[in-house]
């Protein structure tokens, strides 16, 4: 290898800097944090350097990296890059970033909080980097330990127990991965003979055009990813936990959950189940279809009911996972450009708005929605945070989320019109919702009792600053995110229309 | 006759005798630590030597005995095992009441058991090699003799131990008088499927699942494990355990290759029971040490599971398992005896804010219990991706479906530790103190499990290596 | 004439015995009495098989002089733990040795 391994280090750094973290006294608290930062700028900066030289016209897997790492098994340690998954990682490491920023007040055993929040960046880093699926498994499950761990003890007993939350949160996904385990295995085993085994995604893509694959194998497997990485993205009806685990958790691993690790069950269910299932893909496509449109009108519905604020978001997160999963059930270009720019814009405006919820529950010790009001007057710049978010959330132009809901409501509505029909009204439960919460919480009349609070100020600034920029700077050149995004599907245009055409066996059901 | 193949049982015996006579010499109120580091010196040295026998295969006494890379992957498991227990159990054997010096020396002559277990090429070895192991464990679950729970789990254990090898040699007498012999190779020569030689087959069977606690012969272990010292726990669910599953598989592999045909169907439901019902029963326990009790029978399913595939890819997953097991299990039982020594029991409220107290013990417990659990990157799930690979090959895919379904559930309770371990405040104000050896235990545990988590290469190849020396295949 | 089959029916009512001996009776020394009638039956067993089998060959018999060995280290053992269980709970009775919950 003559070039510098860039991915290499872009995990490594977070690792790394765990490393060292732990061999810093308890007490140093404000080096400890400095640290964490430091090592997440350096992440960061890797990443937009990455973001920067990736050659959109070629397009394709780039600074790839491949050692062997386990012979008999077929395991190779494969890193590579290419325009679906390097949004993915700079929407990591951003959010990466400022939550190191966003946690800046925990004081309490804060050695072990940032070292568990760098163990989790890591391990999330590598879901999105790795070509391999072995290497990806050890990656995706890496995070879910820290999680739980974070969630117990720096979480908060609102309306559930943090217990609860966490081993619910834990469980589900951990029972949602034995699915994905099994189907991977299975996958594993039957894409080659013994022998030639191998776990490399790319090698696996390949096994279906030689015909590896029979169909019917096909339909089962992916039912089992589908269940995996269904219940990770939150998909109707595996999505209770999300809610319940985003009010547990503290407001870093609230950011990390609904900006990043949500994003993993579709990147996977792109990467993995349709790139190497694709007639499974295809068969289940429909299904999927009506299972997002459940997601984004039943998760919208219950959101607007919601009188926790954690919970409308977590509500509000589901159902937007749902316009995901919709531009990914189109299986055409179109859609599947908005669903992973959806994926990216989401991750940002989530994370924004749990790290304002975040702060506005530092200040006020509340997040019950009743009790909150006025506080644009107390907190403008909070303000300004949860304006941007919210109107992000709902699509505005000119914000990072218009473009690729648009995108995806183009996909759909070519494949199927009343689903995408009933999807787009959904946008009006969102537009409900997000409203009712930002005049209940930030407008109306100045509340003495909040008098006191202040807002936010120095470090606590940088998340609002970082993401609200990315939010309007991406919304205002959507090709930044769009055109990268398109050199990442682009290649997988005609392999798409190729299996429009394919003979399948009960596709044509719901058409 | 080549009595070299016998260098390393012979050198931990004389270990054992050494440290009894040794026992002796010392004066009665010195300390005992001094054989505790002579026993882990010697059996340091004996484990450095068998690394260098890897290659050998040959055989001793007319094939009653054999040394293969099979039998000396296990025998470097039982090493590893009561090296690391030796390490983190030199404080507890201080706080024994009486008899510390016998108490080094009849470990050894029970790990002595096992390794001849491991090298057992006919049914006469492996009785000796099992009653060797058994009777020294009898005398050592009883050994605490400030407890009446000790002298019950040592009674207890004596006699279902006794009834069992009963068992099993009954079904002894019956393949020698099916097949007029006791030699495995000469037993696979003369095997037949007639009624007697199944009858004796299931009868050893049920002896050595007896043995590895699998349900529904398991009855045993939670009452043994809660009552033993917990080094014995230790050795127990190690040595007791893997042991076992040596006999099993070079017996089953190599004399009984006739029976299975009717392997497959038994052995797949018996470890299904074993993975539910361990699973489950250990999420009511609130004793660490029954806990473990519970878990270890479930690992035990996870490990005959490897057995259903009859070829050396599904042998090597069993050897990968049990290593990593018994890294995992030191881990455990590492950080139970310092919390035991500093709360003076075993309940799992006792591990509260052990994070804060000692950070690293909380680490080892964590992985250690995530690796019996499976989680990545420990090394518990390369295990159950090498175990699980090779049944759903067979078309177990259901099987395979249970256990991880079943291993994900298993995260439940062992997360209940880790979140004692993190969440509580610690409920006794005082200084947490951990022994050196104990320290080193719990690092090796640690470190060992998550190379093997992160690259499993090497050891892979080790296994597969040793797998492959069982020459049938 | 005697044949192996009375042999092994007397070998298979004497273990039946011990299993039935093992399961019912609450006196610890009627257990280790009901565990060597097992081993017993494995000694008859064997040394017939030698003695019917494989006349010019002794590995039934040497085999059985190895259990009746080892029998006895286990009995003795047996015993020994049998005093301390004797001198913690007063009673030799296998029921009451209950401390620890199933």
């Amino acid at each position: 290898m003559d070039h510098f391994p860039l991915l290499t280090a872009i995990m490594l750094a977070p690792i790394i800097g765990a490393l060292f973290l732990s061999f810093l006294p308890r007490e140093a608290d404000k080096i400890i944090k400095m640290v964490s930062a430091l090592t997440m700028m350096v992440a960061l900066g890797l990443v937009i350097y990455a973001y920067e030289m990736y050659d959109f016209n070629l397009g394709g897997m780039q600074f790839v990296e491949s050692r062997a790492w386990i012979q008999d098994l077929g395991v190779s340690f494969i890193l590579g890059v290419d325009g679906i998954s390097l949004p993915m990682l700079l929407l990591t490491v951003l959010i990466g970033f400022s939550t190191v920023f966003a946690s800046w007040n925990i004081t309490k055993r804060s050695k072990e909080f940032f070292i568990l929040l760098l163990i989790l960046l890591a391990g999330v880093t590598g879901t999105f980097i790795t070509q391999d699926l072995f290497i990806f498994l050890l990656f995706y499950e890496m995070v879910v330990i820290p999680i739980y761990i974070m969630v117990l003890i720096w979480g908060s007993s609102k309306r559930v127990s943090k217990e609860y939350s966490g081993m619910k949160l834990t469980i589900y996904l951990l029972l949602g991965s034995a699915f994905m385990l099994v189907g991977i295995i299975d996958l594993y085993l039957n894409a080659y003979p013994s022998g030639m085994r191998t776990f490399s995604m790319t090698a696996l893509a390949q096994a279906n055009q030689l015909g590896n694959l029979s169909e019917g194998f096909q339909i089962f497997t992916f039912f089992l990813l589908m269940i995996g990485f269904g219940s990770l993205l939150s998909m109707w009806p595996l999505h209770s936990w999300s809610p319940d685990g985003y009010a547990g958790a503290p407001t870093a691993v609230s950011m990390i959950h609904a900006g990043v690790l949500k994003k993993i069950g579709g990147y996977g269910l792109i990467r993995i189940g349709l790139l190497i299932l694709p007639l499974g893909a295809k068969f289940w496509a429909p299904w999927i279809a009506l299972l997002a449109v459940c997601n984004v009108l039943y998760a919208g519905f219950i959101a607007l009911v919601q009188k926790d604020l954690k919970y409308v978001i977590g509500y509000s997160s589901v159902s937007h996972m749902g316009y995901v999963l919709i531009g990914f059930a189109a299986l055409n270009g179109t859609g599947m450009n908005g669903a992973i720019g959806n994926m990216f814009a989401h991750g940002i405006m989530s994370a924004l708005f749990f790290a304002m919820i975040g702060y506005v529950y530092e200040k006020t010790h509340t997040r019950y929605i009743p009790d909150l009001g006025g506080l644009a007057h107390q907190m403008p710049r909070v303000a300004t945070g949860f304006m941007l978010a919210g109107m992000a959330s709902l699509g505005l132009p000119g914000l990072i989320g218009f473009i690729p809901e648009f995108t995806i409501f183009v996909g759909a509505f070519r494949e199927y019109p009343v689903y995408a029909l009933l999807a787009i009204s959904g946008i009006i439960f969102t537009a409900l919702y997000i409203l009712r919460v930002l005049a209940n919480v930030l407008f109306g009349p100045r509340r003495t009792e909040f008098d006191g609070c202040a807002d936010a100020r120095g470090v606590e600034l940088v998340p609002l600053i970082v993401l609200g920029s990315v939010l309007v700077v991406f919304g205002v050149f959507p090709q930044m995110l769009m055109g990268m995004v398109n050199s990442g599907v682009e290649p997988m245009v005609p392999f798409l229309t190729k299996l429009h055409a394919a003979p399948a066996l009960l596709g044509g059901l719901f058409r | 006759m080549n009595i070299t193949l016998l260098t390393s049982e012979i050198a931990i015996i004389c270990l054992s005798l050494l440290i009894i006579i040794l026992d002796l010499l010392l004066p009665r109120f010195e300390t005992r630590r001094s054989l505790g580091y002579l026993a882990a010196a010697g059996v340091a040295g004996v484990f450095a030597y068998t690394c260098t026998q890897y290659g050998v295969s040959a055989t001793v006494y007319q094939g009653l005995f054999t040394l293969d890379s099979f039998a000396l992957f296990f025998k470097q498991i039982f090493l590893l095992a009561i090296l690391l227990t030796l390490l983190f159990s030199f404080d507890y054997v201080e706080g024994l009441a009486k008899y510390q010096g016998e108490f080094y020396a009849l470990l050894l002559l029970a790990v002595a058991g096992m390794m001849i277990m491991a090298s057992a090429n006919d049914l006469l070895t492996v009785f000796i090699g099992t009653e060797l192991m058994t009777v020294t464990f009898y005398i050592l679950v009883g050994y605490q003799f400030n407890s009446s729970k000790s002298s019950e789990a040592g009674m207890k254990y004596m006699i279902l131990g006794s009834v069992s090898s009963a068992v099993l040699l009954y079904g002894v007498s019956w393949v020698y008088g099916c097949t007029g012999s006791i030699v495995f190779e000469q037993i696979a020569k003369h095997a037949n499927t007639s009624l007697g030689m199944l009858f004796g087959f299931g009868l050893i069977v049920a002896g050595l699942f007896f043995k590895m606690a699998l349900i529904p012969f398991h009855m045993w272990a939670p009452e043994i494990y809660e009552g033993a010292p917990t080094p014995i726990t230790a050795m127990l669910s190690m040595g007791s355990k893997v042991a076992g599953l040596a006999v099993l598989l070079r017996m089953v592999f190599i004399a009984f290759v006739p029976m299975q045909a009717y392997w497959g169907g038994i052995v797949s439901i018996i470890a299904a029971i074993t993975m539910i019902g361990g699973t489950v029963i250990a999420m009511w326990q609130t004793n660490i040490k029954r806990m473990m009790a519970y878990s270890s029978i479930t690992q035990a399913g996870y490990m005959i599971v490897g057995l259903l595939s009859a070829d050396a890819s599904g042998i090597k997953s069993v050897l990968f398992y049990a290593m990593l097991y018994m890294f995992a299990n030191v881990g455990v039982f590492a950080t139970i005896i310092a919390v035991k020594k500093h709360h003076g029991s075993n309940e799992i409220k006792d591990f509260s804010g052990l994070a804060q107290q000692s950070p690293l013990l909380a680490v080892v417990m964590t992985v250690s219990l995530l690796s019996m659990a499976g989680i990545p990157p420990m090394a518990g799930f390369a295990g159950k991706l090498y175990v699980f690979s090779t049944v759903i090959e067979k078309g177990y895919l259901w099987l395979g479906l249970l256990g991880f379904v079943m291993s994900m559930i298993s995260v439940y309770y062992y997360l209940n530790v880790t979140k004692v371990i993190y969440m509580n405040e610690p409920c006794v104000q005082k200084e947490f103190i951990v022994s050196q050896p104990l320290r080193i235990a719990a690092l090796i545990s640690l470190l060992a499990t998550l190379w093997i988590g992160i690259y499993p290469g090497p050891l892979a190849e080790l296994a597969n290596t040793a797998a492959r020396s069982l020459s049938i295949l | 004439m005697i044949s192996l089959v009375h042999y092994l029916t007397v070998a298979a009512i004497l273990f039946i015995i011990g299993v039935y001996g093992v399961l019912t009776k609450r006196n610890i020394v009627t257990i280790l009495m009901s565990i060597e009638l097992m081993l017993n039956a494995v000694n008859i067993n064997l040394v017939a098989f030698s003695r019917f089998i494989q006349p010019e060959v002794l590995t039934g018999q040497v085999f059985s002089i190895f259990t009746i060995t080892v029998a006895a280290s286990e009995v003795a053992v047996g015993l020994a733990l049998l005093f301390r269980v004797y001198h913690d709970y007063d009673t030799v009775h296998i029921d009451k040795l209950n401390r620890m919950r199933w």
